[in-house]
């Protein structure tokens, strides 16, 4: 696999997240999951992409993250042994992440495509306003008159200081947060006696926990007295609550006491502040044994966190996919309403008259060919006086049908009773300005009505050639049947013929000598005529009715169906955002779990020509 | 901000004349709650959403609550702490009471139960009944008498009930103290509460831990961060103590005298803990009370008018007449199909239906003409007779009997209905839902939301459309019968003269050939005896007439099914446009005419409103002008500063 390939597969799925979570932002009750999804698409940007693409494991990223006022740049400032960070009484002041290279030569800054997603390195001294997506980079002074050799403690690391998650204006910003906090390997959660127990701090915490992230845990701004006491009601109120890691193993996180500094603790982090300063240290690195194996362990995890969320992605969709099915189902009500009234209205009462022009053929064919007009001829004239009075009592007796409304006004009718249907239902359900219903209602009377009689009016022209057809067909099959058919055709018209002659023979045998009886005649003809006009009747009785049920499957697959399939998925046509959600829905999982399984091929490829014990995750820090 | 809080700035005297403003507010309220709730109650045709009721009902409450609240002789004023987890709520109000009333401590979130501080000389049974049910601790300081301070739970904490827990108790509060500290003042949580609940209630703002706050770095100071931010929010010169509870506690408990604790040490720059109290004790005297009481009720009523101005019905009638006008053309449409599908099941009766109009028709023959007639009609409709041996039993019976005296009572009855059901069965039914949706979809692309006429459409689409049918059809025949019986004009010219040589001529002709027969045999001589020819010419003369008579009928004036369907067709489609019509055509109007009561009824509740509203500002206007003798009514500051009259300054 060439980088080129992890790259384009990671940033597809980088932007797909993106657009999920834009997707669920829109949506107030959807808002708690947008920011699983951000934190999910910015470890696909920053930890899975540049791992697969074979960037090295160095520098590892520490990120120091809390409330307002919290006390993270104080935090900063210890990690960093030196003041690098401001650290300033107005609360929300840092609102661009600031990375901090250790002194001296160091490694080189990351710079692959699709690093740290939409925020940019900022170039100037200052960001141009607040809005500015941007970080900077500054590297930590060598302190002076330090030894050359001595390395910094932290000289792996790039510390990230983070802007906060409470104040008003931070909505602006915690998608920069969220990005660092992404990229890091450690996190160091800085809570305030005054903010320890809030929600928001701790739900962004929880989100951590879930991506794997090792956390070490700074509490800040106690009496020193209350230390102890301190710790050990955050760990039952805040740690005891954590959820499981993406391995299924409850989180151990470190925590150390940073009691309330005085100044010159603070101006003073490798001096009067060193005995918090090296504590935290160690619980950090404590985490970190080596670069690859912290490396591997923030990717494997990074890639169980995004299957975890993976699984959680039709749950954002679930609204939408509702709405769908409703809409999917008003659409077939429809259907099945549109056939409905095409059988009661149409079919119910439709004798298809056309086809007792092959009824009269059939019958025609009964009689004998050539030279045996002529006995037909005698035998029709016989039958004359029963003839008149048949069809005289039949005018009587039969009714005249009822008379029907043509089969095109018929399936108008329904068609616009269906769209009404449809259309009345999108305007009744019109909700939130998201939802499917108000897009098919705003874009109803432009686009989809007149599409779907287009469509309609393209398949009925169709539909209308097929059934003429249909039915020529099937008299044609009735006629041919017997028409194509000598031996058949000769033995019925044989048999008939010689049914007549016996008849007459029988006639004049029995009322010998002629009297008035040989009328029998004339009735016995008629007799053996009329019931093969019966017989050729209920023949051609069957083939109608066969037409009749043909015609309704006709309706059904040449109009219905194919009109509620493209009515149904007419709102995830067209480049809607419903489009959009299908498409990421079905390309998110595949992507993720391929991105899992390469991830776990690579890590197994990292760890394994080391022969070490294979730590991973790295053994958590006793506490 | 500095020169309005140094402490020895003049506030208001205890001793101002007592204002009757509040008292006689109540009753005005109250008679706002009742059409407000009454009107909440009603039922509407305009929908309400869920949000917009909860809206409404918590506004009634309010001014129930006030209108209770105000009608007693000194109006509490309910001061509310409301601030994040740990800003030193609790610490501030032990601080302000000089002891530990309220929980503070370390763990957070610390109060999970708000406390109330009040005076003795108030009988808890005068509070809230969300504050009755809080913990209730009194004190004896003359200076807050007549407030009380309440202590709330948190609003950012992971305790979610906190948070419920104080927005249920936030609609008692008339002054909110906005707690804040380093760390917090900006938070989003307590920040859009503010803006939430910032044109309801008077707000005042205390920095708190003020000693964080003084760190001797750079860049801004979190006062005049909040202070910028406020202004922003249109807060001109909002009221901020900048204080350190904790150290004013520390000293009050180690302090036992009685009165104030002296000033602790070590107090920070800046630090205003002593104008807090001051303006608690003396700042909000009993003027400023009512001041702020009655400010708090012209926030409500500008609240109410202003929602109700949202929820105010649209006005529909031009759109009723549009909806009307383009409905009466779907409707005829309607009418066309159904009446074509009526006639059509009628087809198969044509036989019948001519028969009856012949038997109708042949009434008013008489004698000779109408056995003629008789005789012959029988023969010609004979199939009719067979037919019924057959299918539909006792229908055709009916119908062929004979028993044709009144036009009502041929009045087909069964026969009608059977054509009725066939028809509704195979086509009438499916049209009805198919009809009531085509009008809404009409109804919304006019304009008229489809919501309000869904209910009214469906109730007509819901009636006997059958029985409305078959009464359709049943009309329409008699109708066409009366006029064929009753032909007008021309026609009728030639009928009646038929008639009359039908019912005389054959007579004459009989008594004629009788007598020219009788004359023959008895007058001349010799007589002429009649040979069989002759007698029979008595029968053939009458029935030569007869016939002639008749042939003259059937081509003068034809009974003939295509023209009885022609018309019986018009008169049915005429007949079916006014029954849809009668059914439908209303509702836009019905409903447009209800939603402007509904409207008016709006109107009314606002306009009330307002007036009450301006009857408080003059009164308030009336109580600036007493200002200018000296007293400062410091309220204005806080609640609504982008009034001019607001931001006047001291």
């Amino acid at each position: 696999m060439q980088p080129t390939e992890h790259r384009s597969a990671v940033g597809q799925l980088a932007d797909d997240l993106r657009w999920l979570e834009d997707h669920c932002r829109r949506q107030p009750d959807l808002a708690a999951e947008a920011g699983t999804l951000r934190l999910a698409s910015a470890l696909t940007r920053n930890v899975i992409g540049p791992f697969l693409e074979g960037q090295p494991s160095r520098p590892l990223h520490i990120c120091v993250v809390g409330g307002a006022g919290a006390g993270k740049s104080t935090v900063v400032n210890l990690l960093a042994g030196d003041i690098v960070a401001e650290a300033n009484p107005q609360a929300g002041f840092t609102r661009h992440p600031t990375a901090f290279l250790p002194p001296g030569p160091g490694f080189q800054w990351p710079s692959y495509i699709g690093f740290m997603g939409p925020l940019n390195r900022l170039t100037s001294d200052k960001p141009a306003n607040v809005d500015e997506n941007v970080y900077a980079v500054k590297r930590i002074p060598v302190p002076s008159g330090a030894n050359e050799k001595s390395a910094h403690p932290l000289g792996e690391f790039v510390i990230w200081d983070c802007p906060d998650m409470t104040t008003w204006a931070s909505e602006g910003y915690v998608a920069r947060l969220m990005e660092v906090a992404a990229l890091s390997d450690v996190i160091v959660y800085v809570a305030s006696d005054e903010r320890y127990n809030d929600a928001v701090p701790t739900e962004f915490l929880h989100l951590l926990v879930k991506a794997g992230k090792a956390v070490v845990v700074a509490l800040t701004k106690m009496r020193p007295q209350d230390a102890d006491s301190f710790i050990a009601h955050f760990k039952q109120e805040i740690l005891g609550r954590l959820p499981k890691l993406p391995n299924g193993e409850t989180p151990a996180v470190p925590v150390v006491a940073i009691p309330h500094l005085s100044v010159s603790e603070r101006a003073d982090p490798t001096g009067a502040g060193s005995k918090y300063r090296i504590q935290l240290l160690n619980q950090i690195l404590v985490q970190c044994e080596s670069d690859d194996l912290t490396r591997a362990r923030t990717v494997t995890n990074a890639a169980k966190y995004l299957s975890t969320a993976g699984d959680g992605l039709l749950d954002v969709a679930r609204k939408d996919l509702a709405e769908l099915d409703e809409w999917k189902a008003a659409v077939n009500a429809g259907r099945a309403v549109f056939e409905d009234r095409y059988r009661h209205e149409y079919l119910s009462g439709e004798q298809f008259r056309r086809f007792d022009r092959f009824r009269e053929r059939l019958t025609d064919l009964l009689e004998l060919p050539g030279a045996g007009r002529v006995v037909g001829g005698i035998f029709w004239a016989l039958r004359s006086p029963y003839r008149w009075t048949r069809d005289y009592v039949f005018g009587l007796v039969a009714r005249p049908d009822v008379l029907n409304l043509s089969e095109q006004t018929v399936l108008n009718g329904a068609l616009t009773g269906w769209l009404d249907t449809l259309q009345a239902e999108a305007l009744r359900k019109d909700g939130t300005q998201q939802s499917l219903w108000r897009q098919i209602a705003v874009r109803f009377d432009a686009e989809l009505s007149p599409q779907a009689r287009d469509r309609f009016a393209n398949d009925l022209r169709a539909f209308e050639l097929k059934q003429s057809e249909d039915l020529e067909q099937a008299g044609k099959a009735l006629v041919d049947g017997v028409e194509k058919n000598p031996a058949l055709l000769y033995t019925l018209r044989g048999g008939k013929f010689v049914l007549d002659l016996v008849i007459i023979g029988n006639v004049v045998y029995f009322t010998w000598p002629p009297g008035w009886l040989l009328l029998l005649i004339p009735f016995g003809v008629s007799a053996s005529h009329q019931f093969a006009e019966l017989t050729t009747r209920a023949v051609a009785e069957g083939a109608r009715h066969r037409v009749r049920s043909h015609r309704e499957s006709l309706v059904t697959g040449s109009l219905s169906v194919p009109l509620a399939a493209w009515l149904a998925e007419w709102p995830i046509t067209g480049g809607t955002s419903f489009e959009k959600l299908q498409q990421v829905l079905r390309r998110v999982p595949d992507a993720i779990r391929t991105m899992e399984v390469r991830v776990k091929a690579k890590v197994a490829e990292m760890t394994k020509p080391k022969e070490a014990p294979p730590p991973i995750p790295a053994p958590e820090a006793p506490t | 901000m500095s020169e309005m809080n140094t402490p020895d700035a003049p506030f208001a005297t205890e001793d101002a004349a007592p204002q009757p403003l509040l008292r006689t507010l109540a009753p005005l309220l109250r008679g706002l709650v009742r059409p407000l709730r009454a009107w909440l109650e009603n039922r509407r045709k305009f929908p309400l959403s869920m949000m917009q009721r909860a809206e409404l009902e918590g506004l009634a409450e309010d001014l129930q609550r006030q209108s209770e609240m105000l009608d007693v002789e000194k109006p509490l004023l309910v001061v509310m702490l409301m601030g994040g987890t740990g800003v030193g709520k609790s610490t501030l109000l032990n601080a302000l009471a000089g002891g530990p009333i309220a929980q503070a401590s370390f763990t957070r979130p610390t109060t999970r139960d708000p406390v109330v501080y009040f005076h003795h000389s108030v009988k808890s049974e005068r509070l809230d009944p969300a504050l009755r049910v809080c913990r209730l601790v009194q004190h004896d300081r003359a200076g807050l008498e007549q407030k009380v301070i309440v202590d709330t739970p948190d609003l950012d904490s992971n305790d979610l009930t906190n948070r419920d827990k104080l927005i249920a108790l936030l609609p008692v509060a008339d002054i909110v103290l906005y707690v804040g500290s380093q760390e917090k003042y900006h938070d989003r949580l307590g920040w859009d509460l503010f803006k939430e609940q910032r044109h309801r209630r008077a707000f005042a703002f205390v920095l708190n831990k003020w000693d964080r706050c003084v760190t001797g770095e750079s860049g801004v100071q979190p006062d005049e961060d909040l202070l910028a931010d406020l202004k922003a929010e249109g807060f001109q010169n909002p009221l901020l103590f900048r204080t350190t509870a904790q150290l004013w506690l520390d000293a009050a408990n180690v302090y036992s005298g009685s009165g104030n604790p002296p000033k602790p040490a070590g107090l920070p720059a800046g630090e205003q803990f002593s104008l807090l109290r001051n303006w608690l004790e003396l700042g909000l005297t009993r003027l400023e009370i009512e001041a702020v009481k009655a400010r708090g009720v012209g926030q409500l009523l500008t609240q109410l008018t202003r929602f109700a101005e949202t929820i105010r019905p649209p006005d529909l009638s031009v759109e009723s007449e549009k909806v009307k006008s383009v409905w009466e053309r779907t409707l005829a449409e309607e009418a066309d199909v159904q009446a074509d599908v009526l006639v059509g099941t009628l087809e198969p009766y044509q036989t019948e239906v001519e028969h009856h109009f012949s038997v109708e028709d042949q009434s008013r023959f008489r004698g000779l003409m109408a056995a003629y007639l008789r005789v012959t009609t029988r023969l010609r409709y004979a199939g009719s007779g067979l037919r019924d041996k057959i299918p539909f039993g006792g229908l055709k019976g009916r119908l062929l009997g004979g028993r044709v005296d009144t036009p009502v009572e041929w009045n087909l009855g069964a026969f009608v209905q059977e054509c009725a059901r066939t028809a509704g069965e195979r086509v009438l039914d499916q049209r009805s839902t198919a009809l009531i949706n085509r009008l809404l979809v009409e109804g919304e692309a006019k304009g008229f939301p489809l919501t309000l006429l869904t209910d009214p459409a469906t109730c007509a689409g819901r009636l006997d459309w059958r029985e409305r049918m078959t009464r359709g059809v049943i009309e329409a025949l008699a109708e066409v019968e009366r006029q064929a019986t009753n032909p007008t004009g021309f026609r009728r010219l030639i009928r009646g003269a038929l008639s009359l040589m039908a019912n005389t001529l054959p007579e004459i002709a009989l008594v004629a050939t009788v007598g020219t027969l009788l004359w023959n045999f008895f007058v001349p001589t010799p007589p002429v005896i009649p040979d069989f020819f002759q007698m029979s010419l008595v029968v053939l003369i009458p029935l030569i007439v007869i016939v002639a008579l008749h042939l003259l009928i059937l081509l003068l004036l034809p009974v003939r099914w295509p023209a009885i369907r022609y018309q019986f067709r018009k008169q049915l489609g005429v007949r079916l446009a006014a029954e849809l019509g009668h059914a439908y055509l209303a509702i836009p109007g019905e409903v447009s005419t209800a939603i402007q009561e509904e409207r008016e009824q709006v109107d009314s509740l606002i306009a009330e409103a307002k007036q009450v509203a301006d009857w408080l500002a003059e009164r308030q206007q009336a109580a600036q002008v007493a200002e200018l003798y000296g007293k400062s009514s410091r309220d204005q500051e806080f609640t609504l500063p982008r009034d001019s009259t607001a931001s006047r300054g001291i």
